[in-house]
């Protein structure tokens, strides 16, 4: 299985031009974002530590952003399995140094992904609120309680754009409050079902 | 001027008449027509059926429908404004004999209000005002079993779609939580209802 064409080995082995491992380490970090390799300030920073050309930088960012994101998605977890990538006549060291950071960086990469993937807008904060009504326009006199609830939604958008936050209050009577929890009360017994299959 | 309990407004004249009205009718007549209005109160929604039935009984009785019409429209202040005022069988009867209901007629239209009065004053309690109110929740949970990034992985996640009362439209609001959100939400709802069942 090819992750990389040979050009793209190619212009991995440009990272021993880099004058420590840090910098390694920094232009790893750097190119895994996506649109990194297209990132002006990426691109200079790299070729600038590298002392290499821009197009040499760009090739150099997507490869490894290339590798990143496919050892990430097959969840390559061991060092044989990252090694077994790289050609015979790749340079013995930087493959090793390539690897090690690999495996340092995929579990982060990994519950980034999980927590960045598509989804419907997540919860991020409840508030409620238990008031008691005691007058209305149909009753001049009453005593009922009503729950309030607060939610705190926040949308991000997996391909550009920054997070964007929405708020619904809503008012639930006391009947709506017993049969939310009863749904609720549903759901946790099939997840503990589930659970134990 | 009359003191009445289930108003402080002065009542024009014709609706004074109305009710001394009511007296002429026999007992077996009062008897139907009361029963045809609790019905409305309990139904308010059923105008069509209350007035279909009122013609009905105005033709089986050799009336004419619109004078008896306007005659219960009278007759429906008192139930509203003691509704309204929380009043109670005693005080509605005091009321129906000083506009000049006789004594057997009186009894038996507060006998009714102390029988239907709790189911009444829980339909006011609906009609009352409820911002954004909740009126549905539907759910889905399931597993997530590889994204775009990573091939493989079994990530569970409960989807909520809440369904909310704004005016006369309904609004949807989608969201996912994690388990552990879900357990909190949960968790946080029974806190709310343990402080609601306080009251009661």
């Amino acid at each position: 299985m090819a992750f990389l064409t040979e050009d793209q080995f190619t212009a991995l082995q440009l990272l021993l031009k880099a004058p420590s491992k840090d910098v390694v380490r920094q232009i790893c970090a750097d190119s895994f974002p996506a649109g990194a390799s297209k990132r002006q300030s990426v691109i200079e920073k790299t070729a600038n530590s590298l002392s290499v050309s821009s197009s040499e930088a760009v090739q150099l960012l997507t490869a490894f952003h290339t590798v990143s994101h496919e050892v990430v998605y097959q969840n390559l977890t061991s060092p044989e399995q990252i090694l077994s990538i790289f050609p015979e006549s790749f340079h013995s060291n930087l493959k090793n140094l390539i690897t090690k950071i690999l495996l340092e960086n995929s579990v982060t990469w990994r519950n980034d992904a999980l927590s960045n993937q598509i989804s419907l807008p997540k919860l991020v904060d409840m508030e409620w609120r238990v008031d008691m009504k005691t007058a209305s326009d149909s009753l001049s006199r009453m005593a009922v309680p009503t729950c309030l609830l607060q939610m705190k939604l926040q949308d991000t958008p997996c391909i550009s754009g920054g997070p964007s936050e929405s708020t619904i209050t809503m008012e639930l009577s006391r009947e709506t409050l017993d049969t939310m929890i009863d749904g609720l009360g549903r759901i946790r017994d099939q997840l503990t079902a589930v659970a134990r299959k | 001027m009359l003191q009445l309990h289930f108003t402080n407004d002065t009542l024009p004249d014709n609706v004074s008449t109305d009710f001394q009205n009511l007296n002429k009718f026999s007992e077996q007549q009062f008897v139907s027509l009361t029963e045809i209005l609790y019905q409305f109160l309990l139904e308010p929604k059923e105008s069509e059926r209350f007035l279909h039935q009122l013609t009905e009984f105005a033709g089986e009785n050799g009336m004419s429908a619109g004078p008896l019409r306007a005659l219960m429209k009278s007759v429906l202040l008192l139930p509203h404004g003691a509704l309204k005022r929380n009043l109670t069988a005693e005080q509605v009867k005091v009321d129906l004999l000083s506009l000049g209901l006789n004594e057997e007629k009186a009894s038996h239209f507060s006998d009714q209000w102390r029988v239907h009065y709790p189911v009444l004053s829980r339909l006011a309690v609906g009609q009352t005002l409820m911002v954004n109110q909740l009126v549905d929740m539907e759910w889905k949970f399931g597993v997530t079993v590889g994204t775009s990034e990573l091939q493989k992985t079994g990530n569970i996640f409960l989807q909520l779609k809440l369904v909310i009362r704004k005016g006369n439209t309904t609004e949807n609001v989608y969201m996912e939580l994690t388990l552990p959100q879900f357990y909190n939400f949960l968790h946080e709802m029974e806190r709310a209802k343990a402080s609601m069942d306080c009251f009661s």
